[in-house]
């Protein structure tokens, strides 16, 4: 079989450990990542409690039975998997990491694996078992891209889900998640960037002063607006890192004029809870949907984010009503929407630079979006090219998972995780790499720097900014341009 | 030795038959009845219904899945699975001992077809094997079961095909025959109960997979309390 092999050298650098060999033996966990500190004692028996919990309560049972029942071992997945590609190492095939909770399954919650236990006395939850899963569900990126290849159908991305689900439960779990969905759900400013409100108007007012000297149009963010048709949720780090996707957003309504706002009650589509802990996701799903219900908006409307559009489309209905639940709407599909009913007019001569495409595994792994930004791209860029395998096939960025926002494993991100993802890029010679993900978008940043790759990434919004043409009513005559200040109380809609 | 294979043939036969097709019965309306509880529990009922149609369907017929890497492997294992279904089903022989004793019949491939499809199916259970042996990712992930069950499929074929096209005495004959017969039976019995179990589990794959990721309501609630972190912080 082919490998994609890291070097020596690049290996090193990876799993190098940031952490000190107090904090490992402290809370005897030996992993990348770092963690906060939880009871260390028991925790075999923990984790069964917490996975029978799991099991009692959630739908998982039945995947595992099936998926016990089937596998065949046939070791076609490692064939697809970016991480064992790049290691070579056994541990990172997908089937043999979704053993490790299968075993566990298997041996201490079906009747012939507690009878063979008891007979044998062995094969018992211990110790190590936990420190190999805490370590293998955290270098998977949960894309779900071997899932395509295996025959059974074995969706390993569901089980490292699980596993982390579990771990998560007895302390586990990445401290950068934990700690950003803690000020999400208990913290004052009530976002995983703790982005306080006055900031959040401060950045807005700021991007539309920017947007009329730029395009001479009243471009608007508007906040708080009641009974909008769509209540604006974009990953919070947009408003910190991604000015240009915002903008070319904010762009496409004013060019639309249908009704949006931006809620100040709650600002922040991101959802960890998918990455790490079933109840956290639907907490933060929860929130979304009140501020909505507060604002009488018709539509949940999710800015450029892979999982967080997932999360909200997938799990709206699971926790908030079932088929009333309220449609959510990916800004992807909005936009592709309002492209093709000839609303949004775009300049063909402003991208001549070489663009590709990256799908986010979480809109294309279910072929949910994949043609949409690729039609309205080549709309107005000459020079597209695509990468191969793309759409639901796709390699994921590397960062997939929720492993992104960890820092610390920035150098495993950009070796181990995304190394087919770079050389994909670089072999597609793009100038530009559209990533419509506020997680792919940082992950490919970083790797595209790591790896001395030539290329800009940036949101699909970004590039729609550009070259979005605007009707002639709209634009501000020169002298009105005396940078009136936006007024943010205005409950009307521009 | 006659005896014995009649024995083998007959009411032995109806046995172990009649065990695979209950225990597949059992195990396939365990399966269903599963993913039918976790879809009443599920918060969300939509199914994505093509999504789920279209992979299953890719995977009866898997041209699109050989795989990119693995090509080889890939190819001989679709392969394999053709041989095994489609020559015990469409032979001849087979035909016309269901005829004879149940009554039914349906077409039966030409004789030159099942001859090379056995030659085939043992070629590539050996290659199989062989893969199995030498790829080292599928050697450390193979239980001694993924062999052993190579091995154990191999068996009717190749005596079958002793049995059918080599001239050889009658008492070796019956005796290739019983052991035809009997790894046969032994087959049916251990498929229900083994990873074979597949043959009728793995075409719900795509629906388990789609039922899954569909959650029950109010799992917050309900793990805080079995779990006893009602209003712990996070
Ligand atoms: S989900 Fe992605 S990263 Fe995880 S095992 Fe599968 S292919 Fe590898």
């Amino acid at each position: 079989m082919r490998t994609n092999k890291i070097s020596d050298e690049e290996r090193i650098k990876a799993f190098k450990l940031a952490k000190k060999p107090e904090v490992i033996e402290k809370q005897k966990l030996n992993v990348r990542y770092h963690v906060e500190d939880f009871d260390v004692n028991d925790r075999p028996r923990r984790f069964l409690e917490a996975f029978a919990a799991i099991l009692k309560h959630s739908n998982y049972r039945m995947a595992l039975d099936h998926y016990s029942r089937v596998v065949s071992r046939c070791a076609l997945c490692a064939t697809t998997c970016q991480i064992y590609q790049a290691t070579g190492d056994l541990e990172d095939i997908p089937c043999r990491r979704s053993e490790l909770l299968l075993n566990v399954y298997r041996r201490h919650f079906t009747l012939g694996g507690l009878l063979k236990g008891r007979i044998s006395g062995k094969d018992f939850l211990t110790d190590e078992k936990i420190q190999e899963m805490a370590d293998g569900f955290w270098n998977c990126t949960a894309c779900r891209r071997c899932t395509l290849e295996c025959p059974m159908g074995v969706d390993h991305g569901l089980i490292t889900h699980l596993g982390r689900y579990i771990l998560s439960e007895i302390g586990i779990a990445p401290r950068a998640l934990v700690v950003s969905t803690r000020e999400q759900l208990e913290g004052a400013s009530r976002n995983t960037s703790a982005i306080p409100i006055p900031a959040l108007k401060d950045t807005l007012e700021f991007l539309e002063d920017d947007m009329l000297e730029e395009k001479s149009v009243n471009i608007k963010f508007p906040i708080d607006v009641d009974g909008s048709d769509y209540v604006f949720f974009p990953a919070v780090s947009d408003f910190l890192m991604e000015a240009e996707t915002l903008m070319g957003i904010a762009a496409v309504f004013t060019a639309t004029g249908d009704s949006w706002t931006i809620g100040t009650g709650y600002y922040d589509g991101i959802n960890y809870g998918l990455f790490y802990n079933d109840r956290i996701m639907e907490r933060i799903i929860r929130n979304v949907d009140e501020e909505t219900d507060r604002l009488h908006g018709k539509n949940v409307l999710i800015g450029e984010c892979g999982h967080a559009s997932r999360t909200a489309k997938n799990f709206m209905p699971t926790f908030c009503g079932g088929k009333d639940a309220r449609c959510v709407v990916s800004i992807l599909e909005y936009t592709h929407k309002v492209w093709k009913e000839g609303k949004l007019k775009l300049d063909p001569n402003v991208v001549t630079e070489k663009v590709a495409y990256h799908d986010p595994c979480n809109f294309a792994r279910q072929r949910w979006i994949v043609n949409q930004p690729r039609e309205v791209l080549k709309s107005f860029c000459k020079n597209y090219v695509e990468m191969t395998p793309s759409g639901e096939n796709n390699i994921c960025c590397g960062g997939g998972g929720g492993t992104v926002s960890i820092d610390e494993i920035r150098p495993y991100r950009t070796t181990v995780g995304g190394k087919l993802k770079a050389d994909q890029i670089r072999k597609s010679g793009c100038d530009i790499l559209v990533a419509p993900c506020a997680n792919c978008k940082k992950q490919l940043r970083e790797l595209v720097e790591d790896q001395g790759i030539n290329c800009q990434v940036v949101g699909l919004h970004d590039l729609i900014y550009k070259a979005i043409i605007f009707d002639d009513s709209l634009i501000v005559k020169k002298e009105g341009l005396i940078f009136d200040k936006p007024d943010f109380s205005s409950k009307e809609e521009n | 030795m006659e005896s014995l294979l009649d024995f083998a043939r007959g009411p032995l036969f109806r046995l172990c038959f009649t065990i695979m097709i209950l225990g597949l019965a059992r195990i396939l309306s365990l399966d269903v009845w599963a993913i039918y509880k976790a879809y009443r529990k599920a918060g969300d009922k939509r199914m994505p219904w093509k999504l789920i149609l279209s992979r299953a369907w890719e995977w009866f017929f898997p041209v699109k899945r050989i795989s990119r890497n693995f090509q080889m492997y890939s190819v001989i294992s679709i392969l394999f699975h053709a041989g095994l279904i489609i020559v015990p089903l469409f032979l001849l022989a087979h035909i016309q001992l269901w005829k004879g004793s149940v009554g039914i019949s349906w077409i039966a491939l030409p004789y030159g077809w099942t001859f090379s499809l056995t030659i085939a199916t043992i070629v590539l259970a050996v290659s199989l094997f062989i893969g199995r042996l030498v790829i080292k990712q599928a050697r450390l992930l193979s239980r001694k079961q993924d062999y052993l069950w190579l091995l154990l499929l191999l068996l009717p074929f190749a005596t079958g095909f002793i049995c059918s096209n080599l001239n050889i005495s009658p008492q070796s004959y019956q005796f290739f025959m019983l052991i035809h017969v009997l790894s046969g039976e032994l087959i049916f019995i251990l498929i229900p109960f083994s990873k074979i179990a597949h043959c009728v589990l793995a075409p719900l794959s795509q629906v388990v997979c789609a039922v899954a990721w569909k959650f029950p309501p109010k799992t917050d609630d309900d793990i805080c309390t079995t779990l006893n972190k009602k209003g712990a912080p996070i």
